[in-house]
Formats: structure tokens, sequence, C-alpha cells
């Protein structure tokens, strides 16, 4: 039997970046995961999606655009099937450095699944049946999320899928219907369409990435529309059937009822957090009805000695929240200096072509605070380096408060959008204007010239428009 | 019974004090004016000495600390019962301000834990977002006052809403602010270099004034000299009589005198530009009364200009005793809103603080300004009716005359300015 200061059930983003803090604070930490060290992420999310990705760019720069930038092909052959090898390579050198990274702070690992028996044991049962026992004084609960599949749909993983099968599977259907215009419907959408796929998505509410700014999605719309991908918002799913050589879709909008046919189904409409099932309500940890475990501002549950991150807190479930929540956490238990997390002006990427960035309120939530707002803008299509990459739809906007200039948020849509936040994002925290973001020289040619172009037109001076 | 040693006050304008440095730790025996403990204020750096022969048995604010004056520092357990008859001792810089104090809590058991209230930071305020400075400004926020909990002690935008929130007295503040809650009356007492002082009210509505008044009117500024023998001669003949009757006789009252006299002589000085704006064709107004405004400094408290109603009308007693009267209730804050509006003319002596000329900036709407130097003794040509000239001791004052070039051209401003001149030195029955 082992005795620890911190045992982390999770090995994702959450809790892998939580064990090393904890370590590195110079406490005996252990972490436990019953499938792979990176979770989630590493494994079948954020890193292997993007490897596809780039992918699916490529893809798509020969299939449709090799005439403008003058490659001719005979027989241009597209071979998925490497794709997907790629990504799983991406993803394993990155899973082995978790397990490096491990052993480099001194974090035990256990594999197998945990379970909170009391406030201070947890056990272990690997996939041979063998349990053991950790004594612990901290536990933190990591446990990620899981798709979210409604009563009466059936996901048999061959016909209609979730994303899990979506990353993995070397063949490509003909046909497939994506149901959810989130982060993870757009971006399948987007590299599916770029080999060939017909693709058709499906979202309840009235637009494309329903939780961005609504210019954003409608630039998304559009760019959809111009390349064919089959964009259904306002429409619900009613069913899911396979049927002998495909999948049945019964959609409804306010015109009525349709059933969509393809080859696929991917379900992607939102996740559940892992919080039941862990023991967690038997010793008294106080769950959301979803069954995300409840946290305050140090992640601490309402029992002493447990705490919580990542997918399972149900904040926002991004990777790089998950981290810094187990940053804060770890900080926390060791008692040293941290900070409080605002989770409204965490960085937002989406992967899909053009991409998506963003932080803060949107438009419509900054003047329902009552906020008096200054909107500074700038089009790619007025940027050089956009220009030179044969990229440049969309553009950039940044909102800020008209009376103390306080950056209240920004919302980017286009080229290689997803790399220019952070310069917002620092802007933000240190309660920066945009008169210092236009004040900032920026290197020419560079795609984040539109950021000090966009903060310029927020003081009322563009330059290059 | 243990004798207290308190942070003393280092005069008028110093309320605080950090300590920098224990010359003594708990359990050392200390002799009577033996230095005990390092001080620093923004004005000296001195050292406390010990009140009483004994043993320094607590130390209740540590090195680091900032605190007011007044606040027990630490206890000295004395050797002698005499000496404990003592029951307060301060340092010789006392004064009556914390001896109050002090008398409140003699009897009052020694606290635990520190009664010192660290007053905002002791250092310096670290980085100041351009958001929070923005907001401090508005707000007459002094950024001091408030305990950041940002990184590193940042004060954040949300802890000056907070801070606001506390002290706007349920004012609402939400995302976007709405009303202005009263300034507290920031100190300047501690400019740090590199630092954005928060502007106070007063302040403020001077620089908005200051730049209105630039901005509205041309100005050009002439200056004349004036001997004010005969003022001088004057003034100590009757400063004894008037002095019976309660009125002390200042320069002030001459030069008020000789401006309202000049004033009715030239009545286009005395006068306002009125824009198209605000009359078809617009106008040069004609005051028809002569009020004379007299700045006066409050200080760190700003400028407040009084006005003396109907000059032209007054004696020299009536003019004396309004100068009076007025710049005293001006120092006590106590003039009412309509003693200090209504003036059609301003008098500026900035000779007071030893400046010999100046160019003093309009109080719009009016034309003119006189600013009234230093009086000086200083050596003179004068030449008598036959032309002999001769070298005399004179007090002699020079007076700047700033006026607004779209009313009078220079020729007129000097005419008026020679007035006021001749008026001085010519005063008498
Ligand atoms: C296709 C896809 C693409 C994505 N792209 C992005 C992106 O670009 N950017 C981004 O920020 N986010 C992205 N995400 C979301 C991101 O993957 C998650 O937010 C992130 O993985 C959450 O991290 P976590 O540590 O909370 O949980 P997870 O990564 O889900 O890790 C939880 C871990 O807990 C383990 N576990 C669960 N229960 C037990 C148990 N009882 N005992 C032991 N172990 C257990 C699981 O095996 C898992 O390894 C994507 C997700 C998907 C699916």
């Amino acid at each position: 039997m082992s005795e620890y200061d911190v045992v982390v059930i999770g090995a994702g983003p959450a809790g892998y970046v939580c064990a090393i803090r904890a370590a590195q604070l110079g406490l005996k930490t252990a972490i436990v995961d019953k499938e792979w060290l990176g979770g989630v992420c590493l494994n079948v999310g954020c890193i292997p999606s993007k490897a596809l990705l780039k992918n699916a760019e490529v893809a798509h720069l020969l299939r449709e655009r090799g005439k403008e930038f003058g490659f001719t092909f005979e027989n241009l052959n597209l071979d998925y099937g490497t794709a997907v090898k790629r990504s799983r390579q991406v993803s394993d050198r990155l899973v082995k450095g978790v397990g490096f990274l491990m052993r480099k702070n001194k974090v035990d690992v256990f594999m197998g699944a945990a379970r909170v028996t009391t406030r201070d044991k947890v056990t272990v049962t690997d996939n041979q049946g063998k349990v053991t026992e950790l004594t612990v004084k901290n536990i933190v609960v990591a446990t990620g999320a899981s798709t979210l599949v409604p009563p009466g749909w059936v996901v048999d993983g061959d016909k209609v899928v979730t994303y899990l099968e979506a990353i993995l599977q070397e063949k490509l259907p003909k046909s497939v219907v994506i149901i959810g215009a989130g982060a993870i419907g757009v971006e399948f959408a987007t590299i599916w369409h770029s080999y060939g796929v017909e693709v058709t998505i499906v979202e309840m509410l009235p637009r494309l990435v329903p939780l961005e700014d609504e210019e954003v999605s409608a630039e998304l719309t559009k760019a959809f529309g111009k390349k064919k991908i089959g964009v259904l918002t306002g429409h619900r799913v009613v069913s899911v059937q396979a049927t002998a050589d495909g999948v049945e879709v019964k959609v409804a909008s306010e015109q009525g009822e349709k059933v969509l046919q393809a080859e696929q189904a991917l379900v992607a409409i939102g996740f559940r957090p892992n919080g039941r099932g862990l023991g967690l309500e038997e010793v008294g940890v106080k769950l959301s009805e979803r069954g995300a475990v409840e946290i305050d501002e140090r992640m601490a549950t309402n029992v002493p000695g447990i705490w919580a991150i990542g997918d399972v807190t149900a904040k926002l479930m991004l990777a790089h929240v998950g981290s810094a929540q187990g940053i804060v956490c770890a900080e926390n238990i060791a008692g040293v200096e941290t900070i409080t997390l605002n989770y409204e002006f965490m960085p937002r990427a989406t992967y899909c072509q053009p991409q998506v960035a963003s932080f803060g309120l949107t438009e419509a939530q900054a003047k329902e605070r009552g906020y008096e707002i200054k909107i500074g803008r700038f089009p790619y299509q007025a940027n050089g380096k956009a220009l030179g990459l044969g990229d440049y739809t969309g553009w950039v906007k940044i909102i800020s408060d008209a009376k103390y200039g306080e950056i209240l948020g920004a919302h980017l849509i286009g080229p290689e959008v997803t790399e220019l936040l952070p310069e917002l994002t620092l802007a933000q925290m240190m309660e920066l204007t945009p008169n210092e973001i236009a004040r900032n020289v920026h290197a020419h040619p560079t795609l984040s010239e539109t950021l000090m172009e966009a903060a310029h037109a927020a003081e009322g001076h563009a330059v290059h428009i | 019974m243990p004798v207290q040693v308190l942070m003393p006050q280092f005069g008028e304008s110093v309320v605080e004090g950090t300590i920098t440095r224990w010359l003594k730790s708990e359990g050392d025996a200390v002799d009577e004016y033996e230095p005990l403990v390092e001080v620093n204020t923004d004005k000296v750096d001195t050292e406390i000495p010990c009140p009483v022969k004994g043993r320094l048995s607590q130390i209740l604010v540590d090195a680091g600390n900032t605190v007011l004056a007044g606040t027990v520092l630490a206890m000295i357990a004395p050797e002698s019962e005499s000496a404990s008859e003592m029951k307060q001792v301060l340092t010789s810089l006392d004064n009556q301000a914390a001896t109050e104090k002090m008398e409140l809590s003699a009897d009052v058991a020694p606290p635990k834990k520190p009664a010192t209230q660290p007053i905002g930071r002791t250092s310096n305020l670290g980085f100041i977002s351009p958001v929070v400075s923005r907001m401090a400004q508005e707000y007459h926020i002094d950024l001091s006052r408030i305990q950041g909990s940002g990184l590193g002690g940042r004060i954040t935008k949300n802890d000056l809403m907070d801070y606001l929130e506390k002290h706007a007295e349920g004012s609402p503040i939400s995302g976007a602010i709405a009303s202005l809650p009263q300034p507290a009356q920031p100190t300047y007492a501690s400019p740090v270099p590199g630092q954005v002082l928060p502007l106070t009210a007063v302040r403020r509505s001077i620089a908005e004034h200051m730049v209105f008044s630039k901005r509205t009117s041309p100005h050009v500024t002439t200056v004349m000299e004036a001997d004010l023998s005969r003022v001088t001669a004057h003034r100590l003949a009757n400063k004894e009589p008037f002095a019976r009757e309660g009125t002390s006789l200042t320069y002030s009252a001459y030069f008020v005198a000789a401006a309202a006299q000049a004033l009715k002589a030239s009545p286009i000085v005395n006068s306002s530009w009125v824009d198209e704006a605000a009359l078809p064709g617009g106008g040069i107004r004609i005051h028809s009364q002569i009020n004379i405004g007299l700045a006066t400094s409050l200080g760190e408290g700003g400028l407040i200009v009084p006005v003396i109603r109907a000059a032209d009308g007054l004696s020299l007693l009536g003019i004396a005793r309004a100068v009076n009267d007025l710049s005293n209730r001006a120092r006590l804050r106590q003039l009412r809103p309509e003693e200090v509006k209504g003036g059609t003319f301003t008098i500026t002596n900035h000779g007071t603080s030893g400046s010999l000329f100046a160019t003093p900036i309009i109080n719009q709407p009016q034309c003119g300004i006189l600013g009234v130097g230093m009086i000086q003794k200083r050596v003179v040509v004068l030449t008598d009716e036959r032309g002999n000239d001769s070298i005399a001791i004179r007090p002699m004052v020079y007076l700047s005359f700033t006026f607004d070039h779209r009313i009078l051209d220079g020729a007129i401003a000097d005419q008026f300015l020679g007035k006021v001149v001749e008026l001085l030195e010519h005063f008498g029955p």
C-alpha cells in the first residue's frame, strides 16, 4: 500500500499537467488512467484531429487549387489511410512524451480504472482485475467527458459513429451527415470535405458554431456554402437509423420534416462530464444534474481533500482550460501563490477552414451587459501575407469598452487565426487597450498585422484600409 | 506598567510612516533615548528613541509595514516604577493630534495583534494597466489605497470595481459604470517617480478651465511697472486706523481699487466676447457692473476666485473689508456659491510667492486678468521738472495684464494698464 499527497484520476491534459505541477511543488504524486496517458486530447482529440486537418489543407490545395498555383497532376491519388497513420504517429510521439514527463517529475503512474472508496482511499483495478489501493491526502478528479448520445440513438461504431471512430477509421465514407455544428462538427466537415466526401452538417440552433459571434457564423456559412458543404441550421435531428447500406437521419425544421441519407452519421452534439460511477457521490461530492463535479475557484469540491479539473467540471471543455485548472489546483493543494481563472476570457480555437478563434464577449453579449462598445475590424483581403498565402477569407474584429478601452473580446476568422490569440489574451489579462496593440509594431508581412490594424481601427485611425 | 512606543506624526502633512528596521530585538535592554527603530516617511528618515529605560518587551509592527501616526509600535517594560508612571511617552517629535490619540488608548491593554492598519502598500504600485489608470482618473482614486489581487499584487480592474463598490455608498456599479462617486480627497504626499497621480476634482476642474480658456481666447500679455511709494506710504499711515475698525489693510485692496477705477475709465476692458452661437452676429458685451474676482490659493486644494461686487462703488475701507472677509472664508472653504460667480475681471497676486511678473490665464468669459508681481525695492531713475535725473530707491511692482486679443488691441490694453499704473502711483486723497 502506498501513500500519496496527491492522486490524480485521469491522465488527460488536465490531469497530467496537474500531476507535474504538484510534483514540482514537492508533493508525492501518482496519476491513474484506465486507458492512456494524454487523455482524449493527445490520443483521439485535439492532436490527431489537427494532424488530419493539415492533410485536409494540403488535399484541398491539390484538388481544388492546383491550377491557380500552377500544379497539374495526371493521377492525383489521395491516400487517407496514410493521413490517419501519420496522425497516429503524432499522437504516439506525444503520449510517449507524457510518459517521459511523468518519470522525469517522479510521478507514479498506475494504469487501471480508479474508484474513490473513502475520502482518503483510491482503488485501481487494472485490466487483469488486479486491485491496488492507494492512500491519499488529496484526490484530483480529471476523468474528462464522453460524447453525448440522446436516448434512442444507437451508436454502432460503423455507420453511426462518434469522434472516436471517426478519428481512427482509415476509410472514408462517400457521404456523411454530421450532427452538430460545434467545433468537432465543423472540423470533421472540413477534413472529410477536403477528401471529397459529400458532407451535410445539421445544427439545431440557427447558425454554425453557435457559441461564436454571429458575424463569425455568417462568414463560416458563406465559406462552407462556397465549398458546397451542405448546411442545415435550424434543423433538429428527430432520429438516426442505420440501414442496410448506410444511415437515415430524419430532421425537422419550421418547414417540416425530411430524411437525409448517407453512408455514415457522426454524432457531435456535445459532451457529458464523466463525474458518475467513480464513487464520488458516495463520499458526498456534489455533482450537477449533468454529472459534472462542482468546484469553486480553487478547484475544490465540497468535500475537503477532493478536487476536480478539466472536462469533468464542465466549465469550458477545452484542453488548455483543463491544463490551466490543473496548475491552479496543484498550487492550491500546495498552498502556494496562484491565480483565479476567468473562464470568460479563455481562448477558443476551432480548426475548420477558415479557422475560427475567439475569446471574451461576443458583440451581442457585450451589448447585453450594457457596455458602450468600440469595434475595430480588419479584413484579410487587405493583408499582404494572407494574399501571398492565397488564403484571405475572413477578418479580425476586436471589441473594446468605449469608455476605458478595456478589451472585451475578439473574434477572428481566417488563415491561421488560432495562432493570433495570445497577443490579445495577454493584452486583455494585463488590461491593455487597443491603443497599446496599435502602437506595438508588428513585423511585416505577417498575419498578425491584422490585429494591429484592427486595433488602429478601434482607435479610429486604421492605416491600410 | 508597560509603556507604549507610538508612531509620531512628523509634521502636518505626514500622517504615516514606514518601519524600515528595528534596531533592538524583543527582550533587549534599552536605555532612555537609545535609538529603537528606524522610520521612514516621504519627508524624513529618522530614528525613534526609546522613551524609558527598560526592556523591549514586544514589537507590534514589523519592518516593512506602513502605519498611521499614533499607532503603537512596541511595548517597553520600564525598569523603575517612577518611569512607569508615565503612561504614554511620545518622542520629541510628537504633536497634539498624536497625543490625543495616545491618551485614548492609554487604558487599553496592549493589543495582541498589531493594532496597525497597514494603509495601502509600502512600496510602489507596480504595473498599473491602462484600463485601471483610466478608471482611476475618472473616479479620482488614489490607487495606493487599493490592495491588488492580480499576479504579483497587481491592481486589476476588478479590484478597482470592488473598491468603488465599497466606497460608493450604494451607487450601483455594473459593466457600464453609471454614477460618479464623490472622490476621497487623495493626497499627493508621496509622488513616486513613474507613478500616475490620480486627479482630484479640483485639479481636474482647474485643468479643464485652463485648457478651455487658452483655446477660447487669444491671450496677449503686456507688462508695466508701478512705483508704489504713495501706496506704501498710504498703507503705513492707515494700517492702524483700519486695524481699529477690525480690517487689515492689504496691498490687494489697493490693486482692486485701482483696477476698479481703471475699468470704469475703460468699459471695453470690463467685457466679454459673445459668440455667434449665443447671439446672431456675435458681439462684445460690456458689463454693467464692475465685479472683481481675487484669485485665492487654497494650497493643495487648488484655487478659488471670490468676487468683490460693484468694486468701483466701494471705498478703500470697503474694498479692504471685502478682501479680508472673502479670502478668509475662502481658506475656510465657507464661501457661498454666489460669492464666486459673476466676476467681470480678475486680479491674481502671484507676487506673494516671489514672482515678478507672469502671464496669467484669463478667467472665462472675462476679457482680462491683472497679475500683480512681488513688490520689490528697486533702483529707479527719476527726472524732475527741470529735466535733472537722479537715482532713487522705490518700492516697485510689475503689473502683467493678460487680455483677450479678440476684444482689445494692444494700444487699448496698454491704455488701461497705464491707467492702473497712474492710479497706483498717484494714490491718495
Ligand atoms: C475530436 C476532438 C478534437 C478536439 N480538439 C480540441 C482542440 O483543438 N482544442 C482543445 O482545446 N480541445 C479540443 N478537444 C477537447 C479536448 O480534447 C478536451 O477538452 C480535453 O481532452 C479534456 O481534458 P481532460 O483532461 O479534462 O479529460 P480527457 O482528455 O478526457 O482525459 C480524461 C482521462 O481520464 C481517464 N479516465 C476516465 N475515467 C477514469 C477512471 N475511472 N479511472 C481512471 N482513468 C479514468 C480517461 O481514460 C482519460 O484518459 C477536442 C476533443 C475532441 C473529441
